[in-house]
Parts: structure tokens; sequence; C-alpha cells
């Protein structure tokens, strides 16, 4: 038997807009106050009318645009009635028929996997369990009731854990590109429900296992394990009980992180009715084409496009492109540092440089300090200042990489840094070469080993760059030395 | 001095030219109410301490200074109770103002009482009010009309001066017709929402239910007007006052055939023919209509209606408001289920999208009829007001009452009722429906009409 994993995966992004989806409050809540972010509207009170969001909206159809998304100019929200204690109203505002956007698509290493929709809804407030006066209790938080979120579906193209992690990586990145979110799983602005089912091949025959949707999982690793539980449990129970997917056997199991495994929640999610229909309360929602290609304009340059950027433009590893790209702060400091000498030079080796001190120094200074990176503490003449230096060998890529850490910590001069700790090379042959004569007239025994072994000269190199503080170039002092004792 | 008897327009000036003071007018309507009460049963909520303090402390520049006010218990004023005149929410007091009542208070209007109405504005009889019926002033054994029975009946009888109300197909117009007061429903979108307890939402529509056309026309001056708060509401300024006509030459009124269906009283039809001689007396054109049946009318609102109910109360959930959701009564119920059916996975094509297309044709049929004629006119409802009771056992009663309404309500129209008659004793009343935003029109035609004939000056014996 041969199995196969189908994974299509659900994401929501809760959007940071100002305000809620449909009413002025806050839409702020990580940490706030329970119930202090809200009025009649979100709480759902009896009488109280949603006013649509409209930089939401356009939220909403810039990530589309991202996606390769085909626009709706012309769409409505609806309601999706259902009953939970934490949704206000007891119907949740959204769209099935007309999302704002459809048909994008997304490709991981050669692997395309296609969008089916991004639409607006508002998110629900949150149940809060906890033991009062011993009693099992729970609370609800409507901070969160009505925060506009954006649900991405994808085709159920994905093939391997794996790969659903890295899309949805690709997802938050462009999120963070486009500047709709902070997408953070931990945060719970972004979350993840991956539908998972098996295509079983035998003898010839193939069947599909029932599909499973997993609930509650809050990281990225989580969505990994979890789908790869999954996959194996799925696998087990086929082998045993050979049941293939239909109409009423879909599951909704959720996802335990403590025991790292999945369990049954809901059974026969496939009868579910939901008595969608259009919203009353909110008239259709129209972008004229020219506001579509607005906001395609004020789209930025996306991963995707950097990265071609980075390999093509600047002759960057893929490596390096990858890792400048991935993070939305470490491209735009490094493309603003680029521009920032125009294309006057040969550019490559300037990237090249700048690749080697952001993916090197830097960023091992900020992972092994647990830091953020501060953009305000790069300065664009700082770096050219080091590229030049180092291209005349004035600094030694060794020393380079270490101001520029101390730079980016006080602010100052990278090559300023340097030459206050006695750091620049001597490039001067003369001066090497004085040094290097007392460095001969005081190791007799060194001399003598190189004149027996021309390889032991490293000692003698050793012994010149302690007399020169480090500061004399390397290469020129072991010519200059082998030139004196030849 | 019985100032309750008062006009909207008399009591505003009476209380500008000093002649009497707020006071003195709240404590005539709160007389009268404490008398009529026990018979009438209009009030659900009489808010007499706050009512007489606010009475007398008032901003004499404002446009209704003073003036003490009806509102249906569907609005929600801060601080007072708002049950919708049903079971479940009968503890449960507003945390927030409707915009038509904050803009009743910024103009210097006070809030008397909340009015009894079908509970949850489900009916047209006020008589499924969990909190009892309220009688019609023109004789208590008779209903009021509904569901804003409650207001209709306490300016009827003069408990008030005046009031508002909500209609969602003839919630204003129909008790209006049964009481025999102005009963003025605007363009859908013209008045905002915000605050009125949903019924049908796509319908929903608070107007004036007053003693004269000119206190319609003033109340809906001010309560009108585009709100950021309801993202249905027109975006217009307030509604003007238009000047008055001197006559209605040029105008050609339409009177449609099917507006007179099999069943209907012979007074009514009696009086609204007249009525139609009056207009035509005072210069207009009357045009016989071929409309679309209402009775098409009545299945599409009925699936429209039902629908955005079993959604709009989902909310009463049990865990919140204190009552749990058998506290329902059996309209809203039925109601409920019916709603809950037509939007069912299967169904709502064949139901919800199905009417959502005949209600395109009834727009259709109006845009068509205004080519032909500048308003329609015809009786509101077919009966005078029925004998209590007469709704039990009757689940479509609202809807066969209100069915000469219905067409214009689900077009989104403006329409006006007056005193155009009697029968039995009871009140008759005249509609007249104009195109969209044209409420000028409708205000313009009533106002002619009411200044030549006199059924507006009568009173109930009470």
């Amino acid at each position: 038997m041969k199995f196969t994993p189908i994974i299509g995966l659900e994401v929501h992004v809760e959007l940071q807009t100002k305000s809620k989806m449909f009413c002025s409050c806050d839409a702020s809540h990580f940490h706030a106050i329970p119930n202090t972010h809200t009025c009649p509207v979100c709480l759902g009170l009896p009488g109280a009318l949603p006013v649509p969001n409209r930089t939401a909206c356009e939220y909403c159809v810039k990530l589309g645009l991202a996606l390769g998304c085909t626009i709706n100019t012309e769409t409505f929200f609806e309601r999706k009635n259902y009953f939970y204690p934490d949704l206000a109203k007891s119907y949740q505002i959204t769209q099935l028929q007309k999302p704002f956007a459809i048909n994008g698509k997304i490709t991981i290493d050669d692997h395309e996997i296609r969008i089916n929709r991004a639409h607006m809804e508002e998110d629900t407030g949150k149940s809060v369990h906890q033991t009062i006066d011993c009693l099992d209790s729970t609370l609800i938080d409507y901070n969160r009731s009505g925060v506009p979120l954006v649900e991405i579906v994808s085709e159920p193209d994905i093939t391997s854990p794996e790969m659903a992690k890295n899309y949805l990586l690709k997802i938050q990145q462009i999120v963070r590109y486009i500047g709709i979110s902070d997408a953070d799983i931990e945060k719970g602005s972004m979350r993840c429900e991956p539908t998972v089912n098996l295509k079983v091949e035998d003898n010839g025959e193939v069947f599909y296992t029932p599909m499973a949707e997993i609930k509650n999982v809050a990281s990225l690793t989580g969505v990994q394990t979890a789908i790869q539980f999954e996959i194996d449990r799925q696998t087990k129970v086929f082998e045993e009980t050979r049941e293939v997917k239909s109409h009423t056997n879909k599951t909704t199991r959720g996802w335990d992180a403590d025991k790292n495994q999945t369990f049954l929640q809901r059974e026969k999610e496939g009868s579910a009715d939901y008595r969608y229909f259009p919203e009353p309360d909110i008239p259709p929602i129209i972008f004229t084409d020219q506001e579509v290609e607005k906001i395609r304009e004020s789209l930025p340059e996306l991963p995707e496009q950097k990265i071609k950027k980075y390999k093509e433009k600047y002759e960057l590893s893929d490596y390096d492109a990858n890792l400048i790209a991935g993070d939305k702060h470490f491209s735009d400091i490094f493309d603003s540092v680029i521009n920032g000498k125009g294309e006057t030079l040969p550019i490559q080796g300037y990237a090249k440089f700048l690749a080697n001190i952001f993916n090197g120094a830097i960023r091992t200074y900020l992972n092994e300090n647990a830091l953020e990176l501060d953009i305000s503490k790069m300065y664009n003449n700082y770096f050219w200042n080091l590229y030049v230096a180092v291209s005349e060998s004035k600094i030694s890529s060794t020393v380079a990489k270490q101001v520029i850490v101390e730079s980016y910590q006080t602010g100052k001069d990278p090559v300023e840094i340097a030459k206050e700790k006695g750091l620049i090379q001597v490039s001067d042959s003369g001066e090497i070469e004085k040094i290097a004569k007392e460095v001969i007239s005081q190791n007799a025994k060194a001399v003598e080993d190189y004149r027996k072994n021309p390889a032991s000269i490293g000692f003698l190199i050793g012994q010149l760059m302690k007399a020169s503080k480090g500061s004399a170039n390397p290469q020129l002092a072991k010519e200059i030395l082998e030139k004196l004792l030849k | 001095m019985e100032l309750n008897k008062l006009t909207l327009i008399d009591a505003i000036k009476g209380i500008k030219e000093k002649k009497f003071s707020s006071t003195e007018l709240v404590s005539d309507c709160l007389d009268k109410i404490e008398k009529l009460e026990p018979i009438l049963n209009a009030f659900v909520t009489i808010d007499k301490d706050n009512a007489l303090n606010q009475s007398k402390n008032i901003d004499i520049t404002k446009p209704l200074a003073g003036i003490p006010i009806a509102i249906k218990d569907n609005f929600c004023v801060k601080g007072i109770k708002v049950t919708a005149s049903s079971n479940l929410l009968k503890d449960y007091t507003a945390q927030y103002t409707a915009t038509v009542i904050q803009k009743l208070q910024d103009a210097g209007a006070i809030v008397i009482g909340k009015t009894n109405m079908d509970a949850w504005a489900h009916g047209s009889s006020t008589e499924t009010s969990d909190f009892g019926p309220t009688k019609n002033p023109w004789n208590p054994l008779h209903l009021p009309g509904g569901s804003s029975g409650g207001s209709a009946a306490a300016v009827a009888s003069d408990e008030v001066v005046t009031s508002i109300g909500s209609e969602t197909a003839g919630s204003i117009r129909q008790p209006s017709a049964w009481c025999g007061t102005v009963g003025l429903k605007p363009s859908y979108g013209r008045v905002s929402r915000y605050g009125v307890i949903a019924m049908g939402s796509s319908m929903d529509c608070p107007g004036p239910i007053t003693k004269t056309v000119d206190d319609a026309a003033l109340l809906l001056s001010i309560i009108s007007g585009h709100d950021p708060k309801d993202a249905t509401s027109i975006n217009q300024k307030p509604w003007e006052i238009p000047a008055p006509l001197k006559d209605l030459k040029g105008l050609k009124i339409g009177l449609p055939k099917a507006y007179f269906p099999d069943g209907i009283k012979f007074a009514v039809k009696e009086a609204v023919l007249n009525a139609a001689e009056t207009l035509k007396k005072l210069g207009a054109e009357i045009i016989e209509l071929d409309v679309l049946d209402p009775k098409y009318a009545i299945a599409v609102y009925t699936v429209l209606q039902r629908s955005e109910v079993s959604s709009n109360l989902a909310r009463f959930t049990g865990i919140r408001y204190g009552h749990p959701r058998s506290t329902f009564g059996d309209e809203a119920i039925r109601r409920i289920m019916l709603g809950t059916y037509t939007l069912s996975s299967g169904y709502y094509d064949a139901y919800y999208l199905q009417a959502q297309k005949v209600r395109t044709l009834i727009i259709e049929d109006f845009e068509k009829q205004f080519k032909k004629v500048d308003a329609i006119i015809g009786p509101t409802s077919p009966t005078t007001a029925l004998l209590l009771g007469a709704t039990e056992g009757q689940s479509m009663f609202g809807e066969l009452e209100d069915m000469l309404v219905e067409p214009s309500t689900l077009a989104g129209l403006p329409g006006i009722s007056v005193h155009c008659g009697f029968g039995d004793g009871l009140p008759i009343g005249l509609q007249i429906i104009t195109p969209q935003l044209r409420e000028d029109l409708a205000v313009n035609i009533a106002r002619l009409f009411e200044s030549n004939t006199d059924y507006h000056l009568q009173h109930p014996n009470l």
C-alpha cells in the first residue's frame, strides 16, 4: 500500500487595523484588560448595527493581490449562524459566496499550492476557562469580538508536514511584508487549521481516508507534528478498518500539545448547517478598478521578487538571498544600504560583503542575545566606510565582523572603532619591514627553524602580528619576512 | 387644562410662547395616562419621575423643547428598560441610546414612556405582547392594530401629544389607520435603525405616529438624516419639511384595483373612494392602475422577514439577558422555526433566494407604475379595527392585515396613512405611497387632504 498525504490549510490572520471590523473599538486585544475594548456593536447588544471597516477590506484586497488572486470588486457580507457562548450575536459576519479574493497561488520549492480564497470576517470573543470558588467556570472576554480577520483557504495541494510549515511561513512572510498584521502564531494573530486525509493506492485501487480538521494548533512546530501525527494515525486506522471518506464522516480533532496527539472533538462535520444568507445590515462592498490598481501599486516588493533580484542582480547565493529576503526588516535595511550607494560601482562585491556582515556578524549577535533587529542602529555610510576599509586591506574581515557589532551597540563608525583600538591593518611595507627586522633579530631560534623548514614561518608571522598589535596586513607581513630571510 | 389634547405643533407653540410650562404639559399627559392605562394598556414603562424632572429644566431654544414623547418599546433609551414587549427582555435595561432617540433628546424632547407592541414587533394587533394587549381608544373591545399599537393608541387617546413607532411592514401605518392617527413610514434608510431592536433588518424603519400631518413632518425632519452607525442609512441630509401645495393640479394619483381585494370592508372601500374624490376635487387626476397582486408580497415578505428574524433573535441565547429561550412567546417561536427552515441548506434556493427575486419584480413593478403616476393611494388596511382575540389561531393574521402595505415596504418606499372616515364608529385609514425619497409629495398630498376634511379633529370618547 502506498499512502500520500492530502493536506489543505485554513489560515486566519488578524488584521492590525486601528479599529475593529464593524465598530470603532480599539482592535488590539493582546494582554488588554478583559472587556475593556467593547461597545454595543461588538457585544452584540440588541439594536446595535455593524458598519464595515473600509481599511480592513482594503487590507484583504491587498493580501489577495499579494497572493496572486483575482479580486471580486463587487462583493457582500453574509451571516453564518451558529451558537457558541463567545459569539456575541450568535452569527458571524463573514463571506461565503463572493470572497474579496479568489484563485491565487504560492510556490514553495517549485511546488505550486493553489489558494482557493481569501475572505474577510470578524473574530469571536474568547472563552477563558477558570475555577472560581471551586466551580469550573467559563468567562468570556469580548475584546477580541469583532477584530478583523482574513481567512485564507488553500486547495489540498500540500503533500507533507514540512511543506505545510513552509506554506505557513510563506503566508506569514507575505503578510508581514505588506504590513497588515504581525502574524504571530504564538500570540494568536495568525492561526491555522489543517485538514488532512490520505490517498491510498493498493493493488491498482485508489482509496481516500476520512478527512480530519485539526484545531487548536498554536505553534509552527505544532502544525508540523500535528499533521505528522494525523498521517500516522490515519495510516494505522486505514490498515485496521479500511474506512474511506464519505460526506458524513469528516471529523474535527483537537491538538493536545502536551501529549503530542490529536483527539476527537466532533463527528459528522458534514451535517453542520450554518444557514448563510446575505447580511441585511451591510450594503454591498464595491471597489472600483482604479481603487484596486491603487492598492496594487501600494504593494511593496514581495519576498519572491527580492530573492530574484538578490540572485540575479547582486549575484548572491541562494542561501544568502533567502536569508535576507526572509525577514522584511533585514531586507529593507539591506536594500536601503545598497541603494544608498546607487548603481555606480560594481554592486555585486558590496552586496556580497553586506550579505556576509548581515547574515554573519549581525545575525549571530542578535541571535546570541535574543534581540530583534533595530534598524535605527544601522547607518548606511558606516557599512560603506567599512567596505572601503576592507577592500583597501585596512581592516581585515575578522576585524570587520568585530567592529560592526560594536558599532551596532554603540552607534559609532566601525572604522573609527578600529582606529581607536589600533586594529587598522598596516599595509605600509616600510613600516612592516622595520618590525620584521626586529622580529628576526629577536627570534634567532625561529629563524633557524625556518631555514630548515619554510613551513614554520607561521611562528614568525605571529610574532610580527603581535608586535604590530595585530594591525599588520598578514599577507604583506609574510611576503616581507620571506624576502628578508632569503 | 388638558394640554395633552394639543397637537405637537400647538404644544411647541404654547411652551415657546410661555402659555404653559413643559411641566404642566407633562403633568397633564401623566394624569391622562394614569386615568386611561387601566383600560388601554398602551404603555410598558412610564418614566414619570425622570420626565417631570427633565420638564423643569428645558432649553427653550430647541425645536422640541419640553415636549413629552411616547416611544415604542423596541427603541433603546439608555437607563430605561427596553423589552420589545417580551418576557425574555422584561428585566433588560438599555445600555445605550438609539440614534432616533438621541436626535429627539438633542432637540429637547422628553421620553415620557415606552409603548406596548406585539412582542418583538411580530404582529399587527399588539395582542401578541407578552404584557397583554393594548385596546383601541375608539372602542376598547377592539384591537389597536400593530405592531406599534401602543404608540398609536397613546396618541389617539391623547395620553400624549405625539409618539414614535417603527414599521417593518405596516407597523406604523396599520395601527394609525385603526386608531385614526397619522402614521408616516419613511423610505428605507431615511431614518437610522441604530438602537432599534431588529426585526426584519432589510425593511425595519422608524417613523412618527402623530395627531396631524404637520406633526409627522416635523418629527421626520428631526429624526432623519445619515447615521454613520447604520451602514444602510442613506447618505442624505435630514429631510426638510416641504412648502405646502395650494392644490393638486397636474398631479396624477394612481388607484390600484388590486388594493380593493375580495372581503374588503364596504365602509373602507367607500371611505377610500370618497377620499379619491376629495383629491380629485383638489385638482389631482385619478388613474386606475393594474399592479402586481399584493398576494405575492405576502409570500415574499413572510419568507424574508422570518429568515431575518430567526437570525436576529439568535443572540438571545439564554446565557445573557436573564431569561431562557423558552421564554419566547408562541409567535416568536413560530417565526424562528419558519425562518430557520427557509434558510436551511437545500431550502434556501427555493425560499429565500426565490423571495429575493420576486422582491426585485415588486420593486420593478413600482418603478413602472411611477412612470404613469406621481403617487399611489389605497386603503391602509382592508378592515377597521378587529375585535380582541381576532388573532388567536391566525398565524398569518398580520400578513393579511398588512397585505396592502407590504408591497411598498418590500420596495423600501415611503408612505403615509391618514384618517379618512369611519366604519361602525372605528377609524379608516387612507394610505399614500410615493417614490423612494419622495416623502415631500406624500406629506403634501396628505396635508391637503387633511385640511379639506375633519376626521383628524375627532377624538374618541374616553
